[in-house]
């Protein structure tokens, strides 16, 4: 009777161990299948940020993200007021966007950096050139999301109006992804 | 024939929502459709080496259809903005004979209360004949053009 119970007792603490070592096996599967989905979605994210050349600059667009038609966007401050020729490129090149002055009252936010160089002597005696080199990089994100939609970045050796040429630049390809 | 009733009010009320939705979802991204009254009360923010001060004489020069006020709780737009002034260096002065300073600017006018933007310029002179003056005289010319134009 005694061997009886010992050997019930014994089965029963068996299909205890084997349930649990099963259901901690099963658990570590899981998470190292979630962890390769989620590595292989970032690497599909990566993959999908297509860089495309431009006539004077790089445009990147992540999964071919659009932008709606009048969509509010904020134009962040930018050394040397770049802002202002970004909002007046996008103006000028009938970008069908609402710019806000005020951060929270807008869905998108463009930031970014420029450069101006004005030209120098040698460039003046060497090139006969006196037009400035110009360089900007901007990026559109989603406000909501936290996400980057649109990058672009424009370099002009010989700017012939400057940063307004930048600037209108930036605001020319920003339009390509506005749905109108 | 109580409850075909109500159904058919249920439809109604139902029908309203989806009208009243679509026209708030079109509201949302609606084009701008404000424009600059004229008369307008108009401050102008300080601008860099003093590009605001040029910027308010060429507004009476140019006779700009709009009111300039001192204080910005008095007005209904702002207008701000970026400005650069590059004197000719000497290597611009002997090799192409130029004295005349390359100026460049950009101004915004937004809607105080709304905090939109509806106009914007930005002018690039690589010889200015009369310097700052010229450029805030385009800035104020096509301010001009925008109010008259509506």
């Amino acid at each position: 009777m005694q061997s009886k119970t010992r050997f019930v007792s014994l089965l029963l603490i068996a299909l205890t161990v084997s349930f649990a070592t099963y259901s901690a096996r099963a658990w570590s599967q899981a998470e190292d299948k979630s962890a390769q989905g989620q590595s292989t979605a970032e690497a599909k994210a990566a993959s999908d940020i297509k860089s495309a050349p431009s006539d004077e600059g790089q445009l990147a667009t992540v999964n071919n993200a659009k932008i709606p038609a009048y969509a509010k966007i904020y134009v962040a401050p930018m050394p040397g007021g770049f802002e202002n020729y970004i909002i007046a490129g996008l103006r000028n090149k009938k970008v069908p966007l609402t710019v806000m002055v005020d951060r929270s009252k807008a869905e998108y936010e463009i930031s970014g950096v420029s450069e101006s160089e004005k030209a120098g002597w040698a460039k003046m005696l060497f090139i006969g050139s006196q037009q400035s080199n110009e360089q900007a990089s901007i990026k559109v994100s989603d406000l909501k999301t936290g996400a980057i939609i649109f990058g672009y970045s424009v370099h002009k050796g010989n700017s012939v109006r400057g940063r307004q040429s930048a600037g209108e630049a930036c605001a020319k390809h920003l339009k390509q992804v506005v749905i109108d | 024939m109580s409850y075909r009733r109500s159904g058919a009010g249920i439809v109604i009320i139902l029908m309203i929502i989806a009208v009243f939705g679509a026209q708030a979802k079109d509201a949302k991204n609606a084009p701008p459709s404000e424009k600059i009254p004229s008369g307008a009360k108009v401050f102008v923010a300080p601008i860099a080496d003093g590009f605001d001060t040029f910027l308010k004489d060429a507004v009476a020069k140019k006779k700009v259809p709009v009111e300039l006020v001192a204080s910005r709780d008095q007005a209904d737009y702002e207008i701000s903005g970026t400005a650069e002034s590059q004197k000719a260096g000497a290597a611009k002065k002997i090799i192409f004979g130029n004295w005349h300073s390359r100026e460049e600017a950009s101004i915004t006018v937004s809607n105080i209360k709304s905090g939109e933007v509806v106009w914007a310029y930005s002018v690039h002179e690589e010889a200015s004949t009369h310097g700052k003056r010229s450029s805030a005289e385009a800035c104020a010319k096509h301010l001009k053009e925008a109010i008259e134009s509506k």
